[in-house]
C-alpha cells in the first residue's frame, strides 16, 4: 500500500477508534500511544514521508498534517474529558497501599530515654557516661552507703569481687564525675543498671535509669522542685500534678519521692494507678554533705541536687505495657508497635 | 509495718478521717496505705440468732433456721451443716446484694419459702472459706449491721517504712509523728505493777563478754505466770496488725514490741542453766536449732545470748529451742537489750534469717527504750498471766550510747531548702520530735537529738526534719536557675544517638537483650577474650557479662522464629565487657552495635519485589554509616571462622570497625536448631566515634557536561570488582570523575567460570566540553589494560 492510502486508511482507524475511546486514564493512553506515540502510526507515517516522491510530498504533507492534528486535538479533548470527570475513572484504584517506607524503630525505652535527655538538656544538663562494672567505693561508699548498712538491702547487688559489682543505679556516674571536675557541675546520667531480683512481670535483672546531678553555690530544694515540676509538664503534659513527699536514699538528704497524678485517670483512681490516684516516677533529693566530701567538694560552699527515674518503668506506665519482660523479649510484633 | 488506728489513739489523739490520715502520714515521709477491709464490702447483712431448727420436710441435707434480728423473726432454709440453736451468724435478707454482686430473691427451696440466707465467710467477700456459715462470738450485738461489728477495730495502715527510722515501726513512734501535725500529746502507758521482796539477783546474774555487739543487757525475772490463751482484745490487736496469738506471755511481748518498737524476748527461766547469762560471740562452726526448728551453723560474726553452760537465743535475731515458752512454763526471765546494728546485721545476712526483732536492732533500737519496754513487758505478764515480778532489774550498759549535739543554723536552713523558717516554730517542732534544745540565738539553735532517732546526727538530719514537718509539697518552687559556659556538654551522646537512629531507619527494628549470659555466649565469634563473671549470679544461664552481642540475637532471632516471626530485621546497642586485671574494675568496656537479618528485610509490597537479608545489605550499612560519620579509609578483607560461612572484615587504618557474616549454617543448627540463613554484623562505636570527622567541605559542581561509558567485559570468577576499578581508575586519566559498577551477571549464556562486569564510566573537565574523540582513546587503553592485566574479554 501506498503512503497516501495507508494516510487515508490511518484517518478512517483514528475515527472509529476515537469512538470506542472509554473515559479512563489507560484506554486515552492506549489511544495516545497508537496514534501520536513516538512508536505510533503518525510518526511512523512521517517517517516514510522523507522518502517519497516529491511531487507527491505537498499533498500528502499536508493531509498527514491535517491526520496529525485531528489526532492531537482528539487525544486533548479526551484527556479534557477525563480530567472534567476523572472521579469516573473507575478502572484506578487509588486505595492501593503506598510504598512502606522505614519499618524501623527505636525500642521504646530507647525513645523514652531520649525524651528524658532532650527535655533536661533545654535545661542546660550535659551527658555522662560510666562503666556497666563498678567499684564499691562509686557505687556505695562514696554515695553514703556504709557497710553493713541496711540501706544496702534497697539495692541486691551482683558482686564480681569483693569489692568490684555491676552497677545497681547510675550514680557512681555522679562520683566520677565529681572526682574529675569542680563545680558548677549540671549533667544526667544515662545507663543500664543492674539488681539481683528474680526475673517476673514486674521486675527484670537489667534495666535502665536516669539520672541527673547539679551541684553549684546556693542551689537550693526550691530549685529542684522547680526543675522536676518543669521536667514532668514537658513529659507528661502541662496538667499533670506532680507530689513531693519526703523518703530516704542514703546520698541525699533531704530525700524525696515524686508523684504525678495518673495520667490515665487524671488522679480519680484507676488499676494504672492501684487506686491511688498517683504513680511514683522518681526520686531525688539535696545531695549529702557527705557525698560532697568524698568527691572533695567543699559541702560548706557548694550544695546540689540529684534526682533519678527509671525509664523502663515509666516506658511500662506510659504504654500500658503489664510485663516488663516484654522490653527484653525482642519480639517483633511487639516493637514494631512503638 | 502495720499500725491501726484504734491503737494508735490510745498514745495521742487523732482528729483525722482514715484517708486525710494516710496523706498526712505519706507527707511525713510515712508512706501509708490503707488497708482496706474486706467488711467495708459487705451489703447490709445483719447478725442474727439462731433460735430454732427443723428438718426440712423434703430434703435431707437441708434444715429450717428460724432466725431473730431482734425486732423480727423468719424462716430460712440452710444447707449448712455447722447451724446450731443459739448461734449468731450473718443474716442477708432478701433484698440484700452481696459482694459477689447477687441481690437475693424470695425464693422456694424445695417447696419451703426461704427469706434470706445465713453466708458462709467466702460469700461475704472475707475469705475463702466456705466450710459452713460464719458463726460470729456469743456477743455480737443481733440486730446490728455486720459491716459496723467487724470495722469497729478500726482502720489499720501498711506503712512502707525507709530504713532510716526505726523509730516508726512502733505505734508510740507513728502516733509522735502524727504530735507533730496536731500538737496535741502524746500519752506513754504507765506502769503498775508492784515487785515481790525476792531480788531478780537471787536468780540471775548478766555478764556481757561481746560489749560492742552488746552496749546494753536488761533482765527480770517473774514467778509463777500462768500460760494461756490470750484475752480478746489482745488477740484482736494482733489480729489487726497481721499477727497470730500464740500465747499470753508470747503474744504480750509482741505487744509491747509493736507498741514501742523495742524487741524483747522471753525465756523459760527453767532451762537456764546456772542462773547466768552471758552475751558472747558464737564460735566458727557452732551448732545451734532456733525455734523455727532449724539447725543453724554459727559463725564469729554472730551474737549469742548463753546461760552458764549452752546458748539460749541468738542475740537480736531469733531464740533457741531449748528456752522457749512452753505451756507449762511457770518462771519466766525477760530480756530486754541493746544489739550494735552493724553485728546484728551481719549475724542476720549471714543466717538468711531477718526476723521483727533482727530488723529493728539493725536499723538501730532506742538504748534509753530498754528499761521502759522491760517494765511495761512485766506490767502486761502479770496482767495477763499472773505471777510476780522479782524485786530490781539487772541492767549492764558497759558502753553508753551518745547522743550527739546537733547546732543547726537558720542561714544554713534557708541556703539548702530555698525558703526561711521562724526560729521559735523550729524550735516548737524540735522539742515535739524529743530533741532538748541546749542552746540557742539568733543564728542558730543546738539541740541533742532524742535516743530513738539514731538518723540523726548532723545539722543536715535536722534540715530534712524541718522540710519534712514543714511539707515538701508546700515549699515554693524557685523562679529561674543560673546558667554557664561548662553546662551542657554532651560528649558522645549525639554522635551515639545519631548513630543508633539511622540504624533504626535502615529498617531496622531496636532490641534490648540480658547483659547477662551464659559461658557459651562468651565463646561465639571471632575475639578471644576473657569473659567476666558473676559471683552470686541469678542462675547459670546469666553467670557472665557479655563479650559479644551477637549470641543475644540469635537467641532473639530464635525466640521470633519459634512464634513465626520469620522476618528479622534486628539490631542493638550496648556495653560489652572483657577481663583485664589491670583496670581498676577489673574489666574493659566496649561500646557497641550489633544488627541481625534474615528473611526479608521488606515488607510484601505489591509495586516491587522484596529484598531477602543478605550479606551486602549489611556491607551497604557499613558503607553508610562510614560515610555520615566522614570515615574515609575503611577496607575490607574476607576472613574465614568456624561460626561463619562467610565473613568479612571493616577495618580502619588495621583497626577493627566491624565484621559481618553470614552465621555458619552447620552452627545455626546444631546451636539454635535454626534452619533460615542469618546475617549478622558488631561493630565497635568508640572506633567508630574516634575516627568520626565533620569537617565536611563542599565541591563546585562541574559547569562543563560530563561523557557517560559504560563498558561490559567478561572475567574469571576470581576477578574481584575492586581489582578493575583500580585499573580503570590507574588508565583514566585525568578526566575520570566517577567509576560505578553497576552489574554483575553469571551464567547464563556465559561459559560457566566467566562472569560478566559492568561499569559506567564519568569523564569531565573543569574548564571545558570533552570532545567524544578524546574520551574514545582513553577507553581504548583501558580496554587494553583489563584485557592484559585480567584477561577480560568485551561484550
Amino acid at each position: 500500500m501506498n503512503l497516501p492510502e495507508r494516510v487515508k486508511e490511518v484517518q478512517n482507524w483514528l475515527k472509529a477508534d476515537l469512538a470506542k475511546v472509554n473515559n479512563t486514564f489507560n484506554s486515552v493512553e492506549e489511544f495516545r500511544l497508537k496514534y501520536v506515540g513516538k512508536k505510533g502510526l503518525i510518526p511512523a507515517l512521517f517517517r516514510d514521508f522523507g522518502s517519497l516522491d516529491a511531487d507527491l510530498k505537498r499533498e500528502v504533507g499536508r493531509n498527514l498534517n491535517i491526520l496529525k492534528k485531528e489526532a492531537e486535538e482528539a487525544v486533548g479533548q479526551l484527556r479534557e474529558r477525563l480530567m472534567a470527570n476523572s472521579s469516573q475513572d473507575e478502572e484506578f484504584d487509588y486505595t492501593l497501599p503506598g510504598m512502606p517506607f522505614n519499618r524501623g524503630n527505636l525500642h521504646p525505652v530507647t525513645k523514652t530515654m531520649n525524651r528524658i535527655c532532650d527535655i533536661f538538656r533545654e535545661m542546660g544538663f550535659g551527658i555522662e557516661f560510666g562503666p556497666e562494672i563498678e567499684t564499691d567505693f562509686n557505687n556505695f561508699q562514696a554515695l553514703n552507703f556504709p557497710d553493713n548498712h541496711p540501706a544496702r538491702d534497697m539495692q541486691d547487688t551482683f558482686f564480681i569481687e569483693d569489692d568490684i559489682l555491676l552497677r545497681t543505679h547510675t550514680s557512681p556516674i555522679q562520683i566520677r564525675t565529681m572526682l574529675k571536675k569542680k563545680p558548677p557541675i549540671r549533667i544526667l546520667a544515662p545507663g543500664r543498671v543492674f539488681r539481683n531480683e528474680a526475673i517476673n512481670s514486674r521486675s527484670y535483672c537489667v534495666f535502665h535509669q536516669v539520672e541527673g546531678l547539679y551541684v553549684d553555690e546556693n542551689v537550693s530544694f526550691a530549685e529542684l522542685k522547680m526543675t522536676i515540676e518543669v521536667f514532668t509538664k514537658k513529659f507528661f503534659g502541662k496538667d499533670v500534678q506532680i507530689r513531693f513527699r519526703p523518703s530516704y536514699f542514703p546520698f541525699t538528704e533531704p530525700s524525696a519521692e515524686v508523684d504525678v497524678s495518673c495520667f490515665i485517670c487524671g488522679g480519680k483512681g484507676c488499676r494504672l494507678c492501684k487506686h491511688a490516684g498517683w504513680l511514683e516516677i522518681m526520686g531525688c533529693g539535696m545531695v549529702d554533705p557527705n557525698v560532697l566530701e568524698a568527691c572533695g567538694i567543699d559541702s560548706e560552699r557548694y550544695t546540689g541536687y540529684a534526682f533519678g527515674m527509671g525509664p523502663d518503668r515509666i516506658t511500662l506506665l506510659k504504654y500500658g505495657i503489664n510485663d516488663i519482660r516484654l522490653l527484653f523479649e525482642g519480639d517483633v510484633r511487639f516493637l514494631k508497635q512503638f | 509495718m502495720i499500725v491501726n488506728t484504734k491503737w494508735l489513739k490510745q498514745y495521742t489523739e487523732i482528729p483525722f478521717s482514715p484517708e486525710e490520715l494516710e496523706e498526712k502520714l505519706t507527707f511525713l515521709g510515712l508512706e501509708a496505705t490503707i488497708i482496706k477491709n474486706p467488711a467495708d464490702k459487705i451489703g447490709d447483712v445483719i447478725i442474727s440468732e439462731i433460735k430454732e431448727i427443723t428438718p426440712h420436710p423434703n430434703a435431707d441435707r437441708l434444715r429450717i433456721c428460724r432466725v431473730s434480728t431482734g425486732t423480727d423473726e423468719m424462716d430460712v432454709v440452710c444447707g449448712a451443716p455447722n447451724v446450731k440453736v443459739g448461734q449468731k451468724v450473718p443474716l442477708a435478707k432478701v433484698g440484700t446484694t452481696l459482694p459477689g454482686g447477687i441481690t437475693l430473691k424470695p425464693i422456694k427451696i424445695r417447696g419451703v419459702e426461704s427469706r434470706g440466707m445465713l453466708c458462709a465467710e467466702d460469700e461475704l467477700g472475707l475469705s475463702d472459706n466456705h466450710e459452713g456459715i460464719m458463726v460470729l462470738d456469743e456477743n455480737a450485738p443481733v440486730g446490728t449491721e455486720l459491716r459496723d461489728y467487724l470495722s469497729a477495730n478500726g482502720v489499720s495502715f501498711d506503712i512502707d517504712l525507709t530504713s532510716n527510722r526505726p523509730d516508726c515501726a512502733s505505734h508510740i513512734g507513728v502516733a509522735r509523728d502524727i504530735t507533730l501535725l496536731t500538737g496535741k500529746d502524746l500519752r506513754i502507758p504507765e506502769i503498775e505493777f508492784t515487785e515481790s521482796d525476792e531480788p531478780v539477783r537471787n536468780y540471775v546474774d548478766v555478764e556481757i563478754v561481746n560489749t560492742t555487739g552488746c552496749p546494753r543487757y536488761a533482765a527480770r525475772v517473774i514467778c509463777g505466770v500462768k500460760v494461756g490463751p490470750s484475752p480478746e482484745w489482745l488477740v484482736k490487736f494482733l489480729t489487726s496488725v497481721g499477727l497470730r496469738s500464740i500465747n499470753n506471755v508470747v503474744d504480750a511481748a509482741n505487744f509491747v514490741l509493736l507498741e514501742t518498737g523495742h524487741p524483747l524476748h522471753t525465756f523459760d527461766y527453767r532451762m537456764i542453766d546456772g542462773k547466768k547469762i552471758v552475751v558472747r560471740s558464737a564460735f566458727d562452726g557452732e551448732e545451734v536449732e532456733t525455734l523455727d526448728g532449724v539447725r543453724r551453723e554459727l559463725t564469729k560474726d554472730v551474737l549469742l545470748i548463753c546461760d552458764a553452760k549452752k546458748p539460749v537465743a541468738i542475740a537480736g535475731i531469733m531464740g533457741l529451742a531449748n528456752s522457749e515458752i512452753k505451756d507449762d512454763t511457770t518462771d519466766i526471765l525477760i530480756e530486754s537489750a541493746y544489739f550494735d546494728p552493724a553485728t546484728i546485721r551481719k549475724g542476720s545476712k549471714y543466717l538468711g534469717l531477718q526476723t521483727d526483732a533482727s530488723y529493728r536492732f539493725e536499723r538501730g533500737a532506742d538504748p534509753e527504750a530498754v528499761i521502759y519496754a522491760i517494765n511495761r513487758l512485766s506490767d502486761l505478764v502479770v496482767r495477763l498471766a499472773g505471777g510476780s515480778v522479782c524485786q530490781g532489774v539487772i541492767d549492764r550498759y558497759p558502753r553508753k550510747i551518745v547522743q550527739p549535739e546537733i547546732t543547726v543554723r537558720f542561714k544554713r536552713v534557708n541556703s539548702i531548702l530555698g525558703i526561711a523558717f521562724e526560729p521559735n516554730w523550729v524550735a516548737e517542732k524540735f522539742i515535739r520530735l524529743g530533741c532538748v534544745i541546749t542552746n540557742r540565738d539568733d543564728e542558730s539553735i543546738t539541740i541533742i537529738a532524742p535516743s530513738w532517732r539514731p538518723d540523726l546526727e548532723r545539722e543536715i538530719d535536722m534540715i530534712e526534719e524541718i522540710v519534712r514537718i514543714y511539707g515538701m509539697h508546700i515549699v515554693p518552687n524557685a523562679k529561674s536557675m543560673g546558667i554557664h559556659p561548662d553546662f551542657g556538654a554532651a560528649g558522645d551522646y549525639e554522635l551515639i544517638e545519631k548513630l543508633r537512629t539511622r540504624i533504626a531507619n535502615y529498617g531496622l527494628y531496636e532490641v534490648y537483650n540480658n547483659s547477662l549470659v551464659n559461658k557459651e555466649f562468651t565463646e561465639f565469634g571471632i575475639q578471644n577474650f576473657v569473659p567476666v563473671k558473676v559471683k552470686n549470679p541469678l542462675s547459670q544461664d546469666m553467670a557472665y557479662l557479655r563479650t559479644t552481642l551477637i549470641p543475644g540475637l540469635l537467641q532473639t532471632a530464635k525466640r521470633n522464629l519459634n512464634r513465626q516471626n520469620t522476618d528479622l530485621p534486628l539490631f542493638e546497642f550496648g556495653f560489652v565487657q572483657h577481663y583485664n586485671p589491670e583496670s581498676e574494675t577489673h574489666a574493659q568496656e566496649f561500646q557497641k552495635f550489633a544488627i541481625l537479618l534474615s528473611g526479608y528485610i521488606e515488607d510484601k509490597y505489591w509495586g516491587y519485589e522484596r529484598r531477602k537479608a543478605d550479606l551486602f545489605i549489611l556491607k551497604g550499612i557499613i558503607q553508610d554509616i562510614a560515610t555520615q560519620f566522614g570515615v574515609r579509609e575503611v577496607s575490607y578483607k574476607s576472613e574465614q571462622h568456624p561460626h561463619f560461612d562467610r565473613l568479612i572484615m571493616a577495618d580502619i587504618n588495621e583497626t577493627q570497625l566491624a565484621y559481618f557474616g553470614q552465621v555458619s549454617q552447620n552452627y545455626l543448627l546444631k546451636k539454635w536448631s535454626i534452619e533460615n540463613p542469618v546475617f549478622v554484623l558488631e561493630g565497635d562505636i568508640s572506633n567508630l566515634l574516634q575516627n568520626t570527622k565533620t569537617d565536611k567541605q563542599y565541591k563546585e559542581l562541574p559547569v562543563f557536561p560530563g561523557i557517560q561509558r559504560d563498558i561490559s567485559i567478561l572475567v574469571d570468577l576470581k576477578v574481584k570488582v575492586a581489582d578493575v576499578e583500580k585499573l580503570v581508575c590507574n588508565k583514566g586519566g585525568v578526566y575520570l570523575r566517577e567509576v560505578k559498577f553497576y552489574d554483575l551477571y553469571q551464567r547464563k549464556n556465559i561459559d560457566k567460570r566467566k562472569k560478566s562486569l559492568t561499569f559506567n564510566l564519568v569523564f569531565q573537565a573543569a574548564d571545558r566540553t570533552l570532545q567524544d574523540a578524546e574520551v574514545d582513546d582513553i577507553m581504548v587503553t583501558i580496554h587494553k589494560i583489563l584485557e592484559d592485566e585480567l584477561g577480560a574479554r568485551l561484550r
